[in-house]
């Protein structure tokens, strides 16, 4: 293949976020960071009553970019091995009456489930990665009584796509927005609230609903490419 | 206290259970039940966010795709009657044509290949419905309608024995033989008043206990012995029917006719 301005372009900003990344990390100084006393800190400190979220989308949130990033490299490898192949009909499941209606009763409550521990992660156990799993697992439910037909007519494969990439772009630039302002990267800009809010924690609610999306998107389309590439479900 | 160390007794034996199952189904159970097991333990050792991400990756997404995964592969099943040359218990082995041929194919597609031996009435009911995939044993082309048959893999006829000679005209053989090969007895057919009709392999064994010569009659059209496949399953039928060609191509059909029925 011919190398195109367009390649050439992609990778120019394939290095300048890594550079980008690798300065966000070296704005981190391990000796103010604080890590020894996560659990004595006091609540006040993140605003998030769930000590676990406080550490790993406040304290450790860089562990978490990593982790998504390990996803989105999951996701892209599936979607490029799987993706060129795609067979246009696959027929549903010759399911009894029964799993359809527990289907249609269960995919609501997964999705409400999803929102609920992403929303409330920073209280109670939660997080955005659990919440994104068990919505595309009420997706899959669907898509076993229904078929993949009814849910692509519903949801569009580009649509998934864009938000799959899209919250993992708009996670990348909130985590380095602190860079620009003077403070280290991965630093909370948002007013800790009061613990035991529904708005407390700083950023940790709008990170934890921006993974959630981004799980669902990326869960869904891998279960999606395994299913089209084979032909039924 | 006690019931964390029960758990942890318990889990070691989950595991257990779970790799040492044969069905790969219930293996893929007993892995979610230990992603179960090992949930409730991070819960009782006050870790409920590790304990929410077992049991929504470990028992739920994992599983599920697991069994998705299995649907496809699994066995090839077969069902048969006993046929001479075709499909033969030999002590604990199975041997004869048919079986080799549907023994390489299920190598082919990465299947096992589980036999079942049925009377020979129950060979196209339990293709049509659904519970085997492929049905084998003397099988010949234009015996029943409603199930898929492959291309013959070897030429045959029908012999009509016994009875009276009416009802051998042509056509379809009126009465053929249905139930277990092994349980026919060549003496009482050439006395049975009713004429038994018999394909090619089956009426070779027969033969070779003394036949009365004038009580058998050779149908005139020429047949075939066949599979018969679920007419649901066009990919198995195209796939078997491919196959069989590609080993008729090669020379291996006829070598390995010559094996099983020289």
């Amino acid at each position: 293949m011919r190398p195109r301005p367009f390649h050439l372009l992609a990778i120019v900003c394939t290095v300048c976020v890594v550079l980008v990344v690798l300065l966000a990390f070296h704005s981190v100084d391990p000796e103010t960071a604080p890590h020894a006393t996560y659990v004595e800190r006091p609540v006040a400190e993140t605003g998030a009553t769930n000590r676990v979220a406080s550490v790993y989308l406040n304290y450790r949130l860089y562990d978490s970019l990593l982790e998504l990033l390990v996803f989105f490299v999951a996701v892209l490898g599936v979607r490029f091995y799987l993706g060129a192949r795609e067979r246009p009909d696959v027929p549903p499941l010759a399911e009894s009456e029964v799993v359809r209606t527990s289907a249609a009763l269960l995919f609501p409550l997964a999705v409400l489930l999803g929102v609920y521990l992403a929303a409330l992660g920073q209280i109670s156990p939660g997080g955005g990665f659990g919440a994104g799993v068990i919505a595309a697992s009420g997706l899959l439910l669907t898509s076993i009584a229904l078929g993949i037909d009814a849910i692509d007519r519903r949801i569009r494969r580009n649509a998934m796509e864009r938000i799959e990439r899209g919250a993992l772009l708009v996670l990348l630039l909130l985590m380095l927005l602190p860079l620009p302002l003077g403070r280290p990267a991965f630093a909370d800009l948002l007013p800790k609230g009061a613990p035991g809010a529904v708005l407390s924690g700083g950023s940790i609610p709008l990170y934890n609903v921006l993974i959630a999306l981004k799980v669902v998107a990326g869960a869904w389309l891998i279960l999606r490419s395994f299913v089209r590439h084979r032909g039924e479900i | 206290m006690i019931a964390r160390t029960a758990l942890l007794a318990l889990l070691p034996i989950v595991a257990a259970i779970a790799l040492t199952q044969r069905r790969r189904l219930t293996a893929i159970i007993g892995m979610g039940l230990f992603s179960f097991l090992l949930a409730v333990s991070y819960l009782l050792l006050h870790a409920p966010d590790v304990a929410l991400t077992e049991a929504t990756i470990g028992l739920g997404l994992i599983t599920a795709i697991y069994v998705l995964a299995i649907r496809r592969t699994g066995r090839l099943t077969v069902v048969a009657d006993e046929a001479p040359g075709l499909f033969v218990r030999e002590g604990d082995r199975i041997v004869g044509l048919e079986h080799e041929i549907l023994a390489r194919f299920a190598r082919h597609l990465g299947l096992d290949l589980s036999v079942q031996f049925v009377p020979h009435r129950d060979v196209a009911d339990l293709v049509r419905s659904g519970e085997a995939d492929v049905g084998a044993g003397g099988w010949v082309l234009g015996e029943e309608a409603g199930v898929f048959a492959t291309r013959p893999h070897l030429d045959t006829a029908l012999f009509t024995v016994g009875g009276t000679k009416e009802g051998t005209g042509e056509g379809v053989p009126r009465v053929r033989y249905e139930g277990y090969f092994a349980d026919l007895d060549p003496k009482s057919l050439y006395t049975a008043e009713t004429p038994v009709t018999l394909d090619l392999a089956r009426f070779l064994a027969v033969q070779r206990s003394d036949v009365p010569d004038d009580s058998v009659t050779r149908h005139p059209q020429p047949r075939g012995y066949a599979f018969v496949v679920n007419g649901r399953r066009r990919d198995l039928h195209s796939a078997l029917d491919a196959y069989i060609e590609r080993l008729r191509e090669d020379g291996e059909l006829d070598r390995l006719a010559g094996r099983f029925l020289a």
